[in-house]
């Protein structure tokens, strides 16, 4: 007990982060609620420094973990692409309200303010999220799924004045508990199949019944709705259907959180998952598992991709897009364990760090006191933003895998994994899928830095807050600098030259 | 995380490692490279003055320094008096594998030809651009950086060019004159004149262009290198080699002569030299008459080996030379615009340096090279003077006597001295460059050769009629002038005084450098009567100079002077109406020289009229109306070329239009762009935004794929699963 609280540390600091800023949030002074968002910062920094401190490999050996390596990667890259998450929402959780307090208009009623409420469940899901990443058995599993998942129901509620909000949250609410259901029933019927809710005791009695040959049904059918019910974190097909509706029904500081955090932990219980059944003895997956991720890999991301060509609202647009971003990690995990969860991870990270620039971008900017609806209000956004423009055609790029852009490269590490591991078809249909994400994302590239203003992207501005627009410039910057700084340390330490 | 893309960078990297190549004797001193990177760096420089918008003369002073320094350098190399050698700059192109290998390195090759050529090259570059500081006034803090950022980028291409070790770099250097040609002619971009003939000089250059790259590839394939000493050495050892006998050995010099006759405007390829002119007149001196326009001389030269392996090349070189000539000369005579007839003298006087490479005597080529630039120069740099002075004016028509105006003196005498050379006056050097060609045209043994010589004579005759008749229209007679339509500056319009317009004279720059480079023209002659170190060769200094380099079999004299060598020795010497050709020579050129000259003065200044009722005369017979039209018409080259090859294009580049918009673009791309499309438009009523409809298609969705699933497992396991 006491080594599995040692494990916990990140996430008890994320815990304590909680409390602290739940207090700090309805506190009356408007000096000290302002520290809210830095406050929250500083615990995810803190969780995020303590990650590498606590799971390091020594420590991993010893944990009786599915998948020991996970822990520390995933937890270093929710701090990260958190951090960026949590910056770009500052100046935009409970704006109306809080401009209103400032300005004199209303008094502070902790009944009404939402801020602190925000930045709670924010921590609260990303400490589920780490906790996903050490699950050693299915209820631990699915707790940590559901405790990274049901904050963001209320993180898309909390706009109470936006009715579209309202709509989505429900919808997002009932489909999600759908998908909990199916995948704890599919979890049920895993526990039926091998008597056990160890994952480690899982994996061995599998691998004993695949040796025996007599892999029984119970055992397929109980990972297929368990991977499917999971599907519906990642918003692969078919549990895609909510994405495009939710996403555009959040605000988009939300939306932004939205599109990483979940499908973060979506990935790694897939991993997880699929670590008991397949890769053992130098193994494959079984083949109908196999079979099924690859056609479910391959609908996402088409349908994602198809239905973007379709969208004139930018936040739809990315929510599509990110269904099919879906697709391409799936790649990874059907590449297995080594080369193919290493590119899985990476492309995690940098679809992060793409979608928090795009979605901080889009955060920085308003019009008439309202967020940025279609894609033509970013036309010509040049002229008055020409950094802001520059972000946003950066991140498209990268999202779209323009080399020398950083996805690029994230892009590259996947389909080397799937071609390394014979998924030459699958890798085919991804490429041809990027081509036709050019479609949309190139708008994207081409309407901010190319086009004219219209009488719509005319009254665009920039919001109070500069934090939005900053992370959105240095995560550009990243996206552009990293690849020559990984080449160049590639290039210093070549021994081979 | 990224060793995968690690993995793959490493991959990338694994090239073939490349072998240490054998260099050849590489000698030098580390500042010849200077020569080359002082226009370069003036590039960077002028290109930061433009970026910074500078408001002062500063760009013409950093082109003006760093060209004297190239020229200073280059001094200094030819006093070195060092044999041929090659300098290495840096490695550039090292690919090595078995049986083969693709060697071109950044590197010189340092000849006698190549000093010859970079003598004039980086000293009137120098001059012009000190010229062009005061030229190109009215333009500071516009185009002014700009325009010499041009100037250094064409000195740069054309050292690349000149002192290339290797046919690559000669390439680099060809592609690079052209742009930087492109470039300086359209430098008034706003006129559409400008624009049409920079594109009209860039588009022409292409055709030649493509033979330059056919020819190195051919060169490269037949001999396996592209680098001119060990071509050298190749073609010199006098050995036969069993490649001789290829196609391509035949094919290469017609190749090379389309790239030179694209690059030195020779028939059929000359239309845009005129054209160019509308570039600001240093330009026109520097590029399209004294130094671009004589790369392809120089590339003939520098690869005469391969001409002498496929002789017939020759004759047609002589041939096509000799008609440029005298067709420019006809057209230059009827034209009324003083930069076209100067145009069409350049093309003309280009024409008998082909005639010379063509008459195997490249030295007569290469005298007249470097004679030409000087006195083209002069012509070209007063014509800009004129011009600079009267906004813009060019019609010989409309100024008269400006020798008697105040502040004109050196601009009215430096033309004469530049006219009388152009002339072959006796005695100038344009006389003595000259008469190298024609009596070597009697010399050789060719098909039609004498025929040749004869009209190269007459062309002669016209050269010194046109050239005074500027001369003596412009500068002499009654004192009378009616400005142009330009006013570029203030100046102008403060030399405008109730409308009666005061010509402003050419101040110090200008008067400096048409001053020195007339000089420079009349001390071309001396080379000539310097005497001669290698033996049995004769004709002076630059006789030497060629003697001693890639083109040393072109020179009356040497030993394996194909002359001798393929007609044997008593053939060698021809004769003009029963004398020794060179001897004639004198006299005929000295004659039709003077023929001219005196007609000139005739009609165009003694008794003016008397032009104006030829013309009439002509104009009024019915068989010889078409003379003076067509001539004054450039002989409807231009509209021919438009008829039979820009129309025709123009059709086919519809048609293919057509076909690529709606059947390629249209059906294809746009069709299979549409794909994804359509496909959207069948799922989107599932995306109806009720949530019913969303959860049963999820649940539809997972019992589809669990039944999918189930299917595989019969499929998989033959229904052994229970």
């Amino acid at each position: 007990m006491i080594d599995k609280l040692w494990f916990l540390i990140p996430e008890l600091i994320l815990f304590a982060g909680v409390v602290v800023v739940a207090i700090l949030g309805l506190v009356h002074s408007n000096r000290l609620r302002g520290w809210v968002p830095w406050t929250t910062g500083l615990f995810i920094v803190a969780a995020g420094i303590s990650v590498p401190l606590v799971y390091t490999a020594e420590a991993m050996e010893t944990s009786g973990l599915l998948v020991p390596g996970l822990a520390a990667p995933a937890g270093m890259i929710a701090c990260i692409v958190a951090l960026g998450l949590l910056l770009l929402s500052i100046g935009r959780v409970d704006q109306r309200y809080e401009l209103a307090i400032a300005q004199g208009r209303a008094v502070f009623d902790p009944i009404r303010a939402t801020g602190g409420e925000f930045h709670v469940f924010f921590l609260l899901s990303l400490a589920g999220l780490l906790l996903v990443s050490i699950a050693n058995d299915l209820i631990w599993l699915f707790l940590a799924l559901e405790l990274a998942s049901l904050p963001t129901y209320v993180m898309v509620a909390m706009s109470r004045g936006s009715i579209r909000a309202q709509e989505a949250a429900m919808k997002y609410f009932f489909l999600g508990a759908m998908s909990a259901a199916m995948f704890l029933y599919g979890f049920a019927l895993l526990y039926g199949a091998t008597g056990t809710l160890v994952l480690t005791e899982i994996q061995a009695s599998f691998a004993d019944q695949i040796a025996r040959g007599e892999l029984g049904i119970l055992a397929i059918v109980g990972m297929l709705l368990a991977l499917l019910g999971i599907g519906f974190k990642l918003a692969a097909v078919p549990m895609h259907l909510y994405a495009a509706d939710v996403y555009e029904g959040a605000s988009v500081h939300v939306t932004a959180f939205l599109g990483f955090v979940p499908k973060a932990a979506g990935v790694i219980a897939f991993m997880i998952l699929l670590s008991t059944l397949g890769w053992a003895d130098g193994a494959g997956l079984p083949a109908p598992i196999l079979i099924m991720l690859w056609v479910v890999s391959v609908l996402t991301m088409t349908l994602g991709n198809i239905a973007a060509l379709l969208q004139k609202s930018v936040k739809r647009m990315l929510a599509c897009s990110s269904i099919a971003h879906s697709g391409y990690l799936l790649i990874g995990i059907i590449a297995g364990p080594g080369a193919g969860f290493n590119a899985a991870m990476l492309y995690l990270l940098i679809y992060g760090l793409g979608n928090t620039t795009s979605f901080a971008v889009l955060s920085s900017l308003q019009r008439g006191g309202v967020e940025l609806e279609s894609v033509e209000d970013l036309a010509g956004l040049r002229h008055k933003h020409p950094w802001s423009a520059t972000a946003m055609a950066i991140s498209a790029g990268s999202l779209l895998g323009f080399p020398p852009l950083l996805g690029f490269w994230g892009k590259l590490a996947l389909f080397i994994a799937g071609i390394a591991s014979g998924r030459l078809v699958l890798v085919l249909i991804a490429a041809i899928n990027s081509a036709i994400s050019a479609w949309y994302y190139l708008r994207l590239v081409g309407l901010p830095l190319m086009a004219d203003r219209n009488e719509r992207s005319e009254a665009v501005e920039s919001i109070h807050a500069p934090w939005p627009r900053l992370v959105g410039l240095v995560l550009a910057g990243m996206l552009v600098v990293l690849p020559v700084i990984l080449g160049l340390l590639y290039w210093m330490t070549d021994v081979s030259r | 995380m990224i060793d995968v893309t690690l993995q793959l960078a490493r991959i990338v990297q694994a090239m073939p490692p490349v072998p240490a190549s054998e260099v050849l004797h590489v000698s030098g001193q580390w500042w010849i490279g200077f020569i080359l990177w002082c226009p370069l760096i003036s590039l960077v420089l002028c290109g930061l003055c433009a970026a910074c918008r500078v408001k002062s003369k500063l760009p013409a002073w950093i082109t003006v320094f760093s060209l004297a320094i190239s020229f200073v350098l280059t001094l200094l190399l030819a006093f070195m008096d060092t044999p041929p050698e090659r300098v290495e700059l840096f490695k550039w192109i090292n690919v090595h594998w078995d049986g083969g290998s693709f060697v071109a390195n950044f590197a010189f090759y340092i000849d006698s030809l190549t000093i010859l050529w970079m003598s004039f090259v980086t000293g009137l570059g120098a001059l012009i651009a000190l010229y062009a500081s005061e030229y190109m006034e009215p333009d500071v803090g516009r185009g002014y950086a700009r325009f010499f950022a041009g100037i250094s980028a064409f000195l740069f291409a054309m050292i690349c060019l000149v002192m290339g070790d290797n046919l690559l770099m000669l390439y680099l250097g060809w592609e690079g004159v052209g742009f930087a040609s492109y470039w300086l002619i359209g430098y008034y971009y706003q006129k559409p004149e400008a624009v049409a003939a920079a594109k009209k000089a860039f588009i022409v250059n292409r055709i030649g262009d493509l033979g330059l790259a056919l020819a190195i590839y051919l060169i490269w394939s037949t001999f396996g290198t592209i680098q001119y000493n060990e071509l050298i050495t190749v073609l010199d050892a006098g050995t036969y080699l069993p490649v001789y006998e290829n196609w391509s050995v035949q094919a290469i010099p017609y190749l090379l002569m389309l790239a030179a006759f694209g690059k030195s405007a020779q028939l059929p390829l000359y239309v845009w030299l005129p054209d160019a002119m509308e570039g600001p007149t240093p330009v026109s001196a520097l590029i399209h008459a004294a130094t671009m326009v004589t790369a392809g001389v120089y590339l003939i030269a520098r690869m005469y080996p391969f001409f002498l392996l496929a002789p017939e090349s020759l004759h047609v070189v002589a041939w096509v030379g000799g008609l440029t000539a005298l067709l420019a000369a006809t057209i230059g005579m009827a034209q009324y615009d003083i930069k076209r007839i100067f145009a069409y003298s350049t093309i003309s006087q280009l024409g008998y340096m082909f005639l010379g490479l063509g008459v195997l005597t490249t030295y007569g080529a290469a005298y007249h090279v470097f004679t030409h630039a000087f006195f083209k120069a002069v012509l070209f740099l007063t014509c800009g003077a004129i011009m600079h002075g009267f906004a813009g004016q060019l019609d010989l028509r409309k100024i008269s006597g400006l020798r008697r105006m105040k502040g004109w003196r050196i601009v009215s005498w430096t033309m004469f001295i530049g006219c009388l050379c152009l002339a072959g006056f006796p005695l100038t050097s344009g006389y003595f460059s000259k008469d190298a060609i024609l009596a070597e045209a009697f010399v050789s043994q060719g098909p039609g050769f004498e025929v040749l010589g004869w009209m190269a004579i007459f062309t002669a005759f016209l050269t010194a009629y046109y050239t005074f008749r500027v001369w003596c229209r412009v500068c002499a007679g009654e004192v009378r002038c009616e400005p142009g339509d330009e006013h570029h500056g203030d100046d102008h319009d403060a030399g405008t005084h109730g409308g009666e317009f005061h010509p402003h004279a050419p101040r110090f720059a200008i008067n400096i450098v048409l001053l020195l480079i007339a000089a420079g023209a009349l001390l071309a002659a001396v080379p000539y009567f310097m005497g001669n170190e290698v033996e049995h060769v004769a004709g002076g200094w630059v006789a030497d100079m060629v003697h001693d380099s890639t083109a040393a079999e072109g020179v009356p004299g040497h030993p394996e002077h194909p002359a001798s060598a393929l007609h044997g020795a008593e053939a060698h010497h021809g004769s003009i109406l029963g004398m020794d050709p060179h001897v004639a020579m004198y006299w005929i050129s000295a004659c039709v020289g003077g023929l001219g000259l005196l007609l000139a003065f005739w009609l165009h200044l003694w008794r003016r009229q008397d032009a104006d009722r030829l013309r009439s005369w002509l104009l009024s017979r019915f068989w010889t109306r078409w003379l003076p039209v067509a001539m004054e018409n450039k002989w409807y080259v231009d509209e021919v070329y438009h008829a039979f090859i820009r129309a025709p294009l123009w059709l086919f580049g519809h048609i293919f239009y057509a076909i690529d918009r709606y059947i390629i673009d249209g059906l294809f791309v746009d069709g299979t762009a549409r794909l994804p499309r359509l496909l959207a438009r069948c799922f989107q009523p599932l995306q109806n935004g009720m949530l019913q409809s969303y959860a049963v298609t999820m649940a539809g969705g997972a019992v589809l794929i669990a039944l999918l699933m189930l299917l595989m497992l019969q499929f998989f396991t033959g229904g052994a699963v229970s």
